[in-house]
C-alpha cells in the first residue's frame, strides 16, 4: 500500500480530496483504533486517571484535528444521560452512608458524588471520541479501508455506520433548528436562547432517526447493498511504518492495560 | 404591505459554489413573483436569504428598506414565511396539527384562535380531517402541502414557497394556485419559484428569471415568455409555456396562458 | 418479456388499507409504461411493489403476483430484484447512500456494490453522466446539491445499474424543462434497444403524450384504465380521476365547450 494513498489512475483525481491537517491525514483504521482504545481505557481502567486521561488526549486530537467547536453539540448531547447519573448515583448510591447532607428525603452521599463524577467523565469521554472519529473521517473512508483489509462488508458497514452517524446527527440537528427559527423559535445570541432551543430537538431528533432507517434500508437495497460480490477498490489512504506500530500498540498495549487495572495493579493511580 | 430587495447580492457557499452573482430585486409590497430558471441557477439560495437562513456574502438584503443583516431569524420569522423545496428538511413533529401549529405558537398565537388557524391552514391543503396522524404517514406530495400549511398559518406579510408545484397532481396545483391568489388578494407579498411554466404563467404577475446566479429577464409573463424572448430563456434552461409557443406558432401574439390563448383564438373567429 | 403484476393487492405493515388493490399490469422490454393518477393514489407504492422492494425489504402483505420476465420476486434476495429492476424514489435525497464524498462515487456506489471491476465501474459512471448531460457535477458533494440536480444524480446512480427494468416515480418532478426533455429523450434512447422497460409514473402528460407506448391510470389502488398513450390521455374521465390532460387535449375540450372551432394544426 502506498505512503500517500491515491485511486487508480482509471478514477477521475477528484474522487480523492487530499486531506488536511495532520489528524485528519492518518489511516481511517488508525483512527478507528485509537478511538477504541480510547473507549475501553475510559471505562476500563478503574478510579479517576483512565477517563481523565483519555479525555485529555481526545480533546488534544479534536483540536489538533480543527474539530473543536464542532464537539459542543455531542456534549449537549450527552446531558440527559449525564444528568440521570447524576442523580441517581449521588442520592441513591446503593449502601453508600457518607452523607453530604441530609434534606428531607434527600441524603447524597460522598461516594455516589465521586462514582457519578466518574462515570460521566467516561461517558463524555466517550462520546467525544466517537466524535473525534466521526469529524475526521470520510464517511465512506473506513467501509473502503476496512474492506481493502479484507474484513467482511456487513462487519464493516455496521462499524462505518456508527461513524458516519456522528456527521449525520449534525447535519438533522442544523437541519431541525433551521426549520424551527425559520418559523420563530430564536436560537440565536444569548447561550441561554442556544440552550433552550436545544430543548424542542430531542424528540424529532429520535423520531427522525427511526422513520431514516426505513428508507435508508429501502434505497441501500435497491442499489444491490447486499450483494455478496466483492467492491472494486476506489480509494486507498495514507498509511505508513509508523502508524503500523502504532496500531500494533494499541492492539496489544490496551488489552494490557486493561487487564493490569482489572487485577489491581493500577492501584496506585488515583 | 412589506417589500423586500436586494442589492447586488453575492452569495458563496462553504465550498466555494459562487451560487448568486450580483442581484438586484425589488419587489413591491403585495406583488406576485414568480423565480424561474435552470436547476442550480440560484433560486433557493436567493430566497432564504430573506428570512435570514443564509447571509449575503456581499451586497444587501433589504426588509421595507431595513437591512435583514442585523435581525435573527426568528425575529424575520415574524414578517418572512419560507418553505422548503425539500418538505423532509422542514417538518419534524410528531403529529401533523402539531406540525402546523409549531410556527403560529412561537408566534405568540394561543387557544381558540391557535386552533382555528391550523384548522384552517390544514382544511386549505385538503388535510382537514388528518390533523393527528403522523407526517411520515403521508405521501410525499401530502408532505409538500404540510409545509405549505404550516407556513401559511403563520399569517405572515411576506409568503414565499419554494416549489410547491412538485409532485402535485391537478387537484394539489389548483390548492397551491388558490392559496397564492387568496394570499396575494389578501396584500401579502409572495414569491415562488417553479419549474412549471403554465403555473407560473397563469398564477404570478411577474416572472423573474435566473441564470447561474444573475437576473436575465424581469417582467409580466406576457412579456417574458413572448417569442423573441425565448432564445435568452432556452440559455437558462427554460421552455415557454405550451399556451404561449402555440399562440406564436398561430402567429396570435404573446398568449402565455390558456385562457389567453382561448380568447385569441375566438377573436380569431376560427378561421386560422 | 416483462415485468408483470397478476392481481396484486398490497397493504403496508400495520395497516389493512389496501393501498392497491388486484392490479393486473406488465411492462414489456422496449415501452415506456406511463402511470398517472391523483396524490395518494397509490402510485409510489405501485413503484416499490413492483421494483420487490414491498415486501421483500419493507414488509406489508402482499397478495398475487410479481414476477420479472417470468421470474417471482417473491423469494428473491434484494440485490438481485436491485440487478433486474431498478427503482428511483420520488424524494431523491433519501435515494443517496450518504456515504460519498463525490457525485462520481454515489454514481458508481450501485455498480461496485455488484462486484464488477473497475474498468466497467469507470464506463458505466461516465455513461450515466453523460447520458443526463451532468459531467459537471461529477466532483461535487452529492449533500451539497440543489434540488434539482440531486434528483438527476439519483437518476443517474440508478441508470448505472443497468437494470433490465426501470421503476420511475416522478423523476422529472424538481427538473427544468430542458432537463425534463433530456430525461425524456434519455428514456426513449434507453427503450429503443429493445433492451429495456421502463415504468414512468408522471404528472406532466403533456411528456408521457411524446413519450409513453401506453398509459396506466390509477385510482384510489385500482386501475381504472390502461392502453395506448393517446387514447387514455384523451379520455373523457381523466380529469374525474384527479389527471390533468395534455394542454393540447384541454385546449380542444375547452374550444368543443365554447363552440369555438379550431385552427388544424391547434386541434
Ligand atoms: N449547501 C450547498 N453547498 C454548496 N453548494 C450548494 C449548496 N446548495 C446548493 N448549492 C449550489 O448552489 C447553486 C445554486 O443552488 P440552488 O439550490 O439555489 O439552485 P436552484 O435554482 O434552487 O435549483 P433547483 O431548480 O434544482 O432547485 C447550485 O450550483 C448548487 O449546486
Ligand atoms: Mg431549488
Amino acid at each position: 500500500m502506498s505512503e500517500t494513498g491515491g485511486v487508480p489512475e482509471i478514477v477521475p483525481e477528484f474522487v480523492l480530496p487530499p486531506p488536511t491537517g495532520a489528524y485528519r491525514r492518518l489511516n481511517p483504521t488508525t483512527k478507528l483504533l485509537i478511538a477504541l482504545a480510547e473507549a475501553l481505557i475510559a471505562f476500563g481502567v478503574r478510579g479517576w486517571s483512565g477517563p481523565v486521561v483519555v479525555l485529555a488526549i481526545v480533546l488534544a486530537s479534536g483540536a489538533r484535528a480543527g474539530v473543536g467547536a464542532r464537539l459542543v453539540p455531542f456534549l449537549l448531547a450527552t446531558i440527559p444521560l449525564v444528568a440521570s447519573i447524576l442523580l441517581v448515583n449521588t442520592f441513591l448510591y446503593p449502601g453508600a452512608t457518607d452523607r453530604i447532607f441530609v434534606l428531607g428525603p434527600l441524603a447524597p452521599t460522598w461516594t455516589g458524588l465521586v462514582f457519578a463524577g466518574q462515570a460521566t467523565l467516561r461517558v463524555i469521554a466517550f462520546a467525544m471520541s466517537a466524535a473525534v472519529l466521526g469529524l475526521t473521517t470520510g464517511p465512506d473512508e473506513l467501509v473502503a479501508d476496512l474492506e481493502r483489509r479484507g474484513m467482511g462488508r456487513r462487519t464493516a458497514f455496521v462499524l462505518s455506520a456508527t461513524v458516519r452517524s456522528v456527521p449525520r446527527v449534525l447535519e438533522r440537528v442544523r437541519e431541525i433548528t433551521e426549520a424551527q427559527r425559520a418559523r420563530g423559535l430564536d436560537t440565536e445570541g444569548r447561550i441561554w436562547r442556544r440552550v433552550r432551543g436545544l430543548v424542542p430537538l430531542a424528540g424529532p431528533l429520535l423520531f427522525g432517526a427511526l422513520t431514516d432507517v426505513e428508507e435508508q434500508t429501502m434505497a441501500l437495497e435497491a442499489r444491490g447493498f447486499s450483494a455478496p460480490a466483492r467492491r472494486a477498490v476506489i480509494r486507498t489512504f495514507p498509511d505508513s511504518t509508523p502508524q503500523r506500530a502504532l496500531r500494533l500498540l494499541l492492539a496489544a498495549g490496551t488489552p494490557l492495560v486493561l487487564l493490569v487495572s482489572v487485577i489491581g495493579m493500577l492501584g496506585f493511580l488515583p | 404591505m412589506t417589500s423586500l430587495a436586494t442589492e447586488s447580492l453575492v452569495f458563496v457557499y462553504p465550498d466555494g459554489t459562487r451560487a448568486l452573482d450580483g442581484v438586484s430585486l425589488q419587489i413591491g409590497g403585495g406583488e406576485a413573483v414568480g423565480i424561474i430558471g435552470q436547476n442550480g441557477s440560484g433560486k433557493s439560495t436567493l430566497i432564504r436569504h430573506f428570512n435570514g437562513l443564509l447571509r449575503a456574502t456581499e451586497g444587501r438584503v433589504l426588509l421595507d428598506g431595513q437591512n435583514v443583516n442585523e435581525r435573527h431569524v426568528a425575529e424575520l420569522a415574524r414578517i418572512v414565511a419560507v418553505t422548503f423545496q425539500n418538505p423532509d428538511r422542514q417538518i419534524f413533529a410528531g403529529r401533523i396539527g402539531s406540525e402546523v401549529a409549531f410556527g403560529p405558537r412561537n408566534l405568540g398565537v394561543r387557544g381558540t384562535d391557535l386552533e382555528q388557524r391550523v384548522e384552517e391552514a390544514l382544511k386549505a391543503v385538503d388535510l382537514g380531517p388528518r390533523g393527528a396522524a403522523n407526517p411520515y404517514d403521508l405521501g410525499f406530495s401530502q408532505r409538500k402541502l404540510l409545509a405549505l400549511a404550516s407556513v401559511i398559518a403563520m399569517e405572515t406579510p411576506v409568503v414565499i414557497l419554494d416549489e410547491p408545484t412538485t409532485g402535485q397532481d391537478a387537484r394539489g396545483l389548483e390548492r397551491v394556485r388558490s392559496i397564492v391568489r387568496r394570499l396575494v388578494g389578501a396584500g401579502r407579498t409572495v414569491v415562488v419559484t417553479s419549474h412549471d411554466m403554465r403555473f407560473v404563467a397563469e398564477t404570478m404577475e411577474r416572472v423573474v428569471v435566473l441564470r447561474d446566479g444573475q437576473v436575465i429577464l424581469d417582467g409580466p409573463p406576457e412579456e417574458v415568455f413572448a417569442a423573441d424572448r425565448w432564445p435568452l430563456l432556452g440559455t437558462t434552461h427554460v421552455e415557454a409555456p405550451w399556451a404561449a409557443q402555440e399562440g406564436a406558432r398561430l402567429g396570435l401574439g404573446s398568449t402565455p396562458t390558456e385562457a389567453s390563448l382561448f380568447t385569441a383564438l375566438q377573436a380569431w373567429g376560427g378561421q386560422v | 418479456m416483462s415485468l408483470s403484476l397478476r392481481s396484486v393487492t398490497y397493504r403496508y405493515a400495520g395497516s389493512s388499507r389496501r393501498v392497491l388493490r388486484s392490479l393486473d399490469l406488465s411492462i414489456e422490454r422496449g415501452e415506456v409504461l406511463g402511470v398517472v393518477g391523483a396524490n395518494d393514489a397509490g402510485k409510489s407504492t405501485l413503484c416499490l411493489v413492483a421494483a420487490g422492494l414491498a415486501p421483500t425489504t419493507i414488509g406489508g402483505r402482499l397478495d398475487g403476483e410479481v414476477a420479472i420476465d417470468g421470474a417471482p420476486s417473491a423469494g428473491a434476495r434484494p440485490h438481485e430484484l436491485a440487478q433486474r429492476c431498478g427503482v428511483l424514489f420520488q424524494n431523491p435525497v433519501t435515494q443517496l447512500s450518504g456515504t460519498t464524498a463525490t457525485v462520481w462515487e454515489e454514481i458508481a456506489f450501485g455498480p461496485r456494490n455488484l462486484g464488477l471491476a473497475l474498468e466497467a465501474i469507470v464506463e458505466r459512471v461516465a455513461w450515466a453522466l453523460s447520458l443526463l448531460n451532468i459531467d459537471v457535477l461529477a466532483p461535487r458533494d452529492p449533500a451539497r446539491l440543489s434540488g434539482g440536480q440531486a434528483q438527476l444524480v439519483a437518476l443517474a446512480s440508478v441508470l448505472a445499474l443497468r437494470p433490465a427494468y426501470l421503476v420511475l416515480d416522478e423523476p422529472t418532478s424538481q427538473l427544468d424543462p430542458q432537463g425534463t426533455q433530456l430525461a425524456g429523450e434519455a428514456f426513449a434512447r434507453l427503450t429503443r434497444s429493445g433492451e429495456v422497460g421502463i415504468l414512468l409514473v408522471e404528472h406532466k402528460t403533456d411528456l408521457l403524450e411524446r413519450l409513453a407506448d401506453r398509459v396506466a391510470v390509477l385510482a384510489e389502488g385500482e386501475l381504472v384504465a390502461v392502453g395506448p398513450a393517446a387514447g387514455v390521455l384523451a379520455d373523457e374521465r381523466l380529469e374525474a380521476w384527479g389527471v390533468d390532460p395534455p394542454a393540447r387535449v384541454r385546449l380542444a375540450r375547452a374550444a368543443e365547450r365554447a363552440g369555438v372551432q379550431l385552427p388544424v394544426s391547434a386541434a
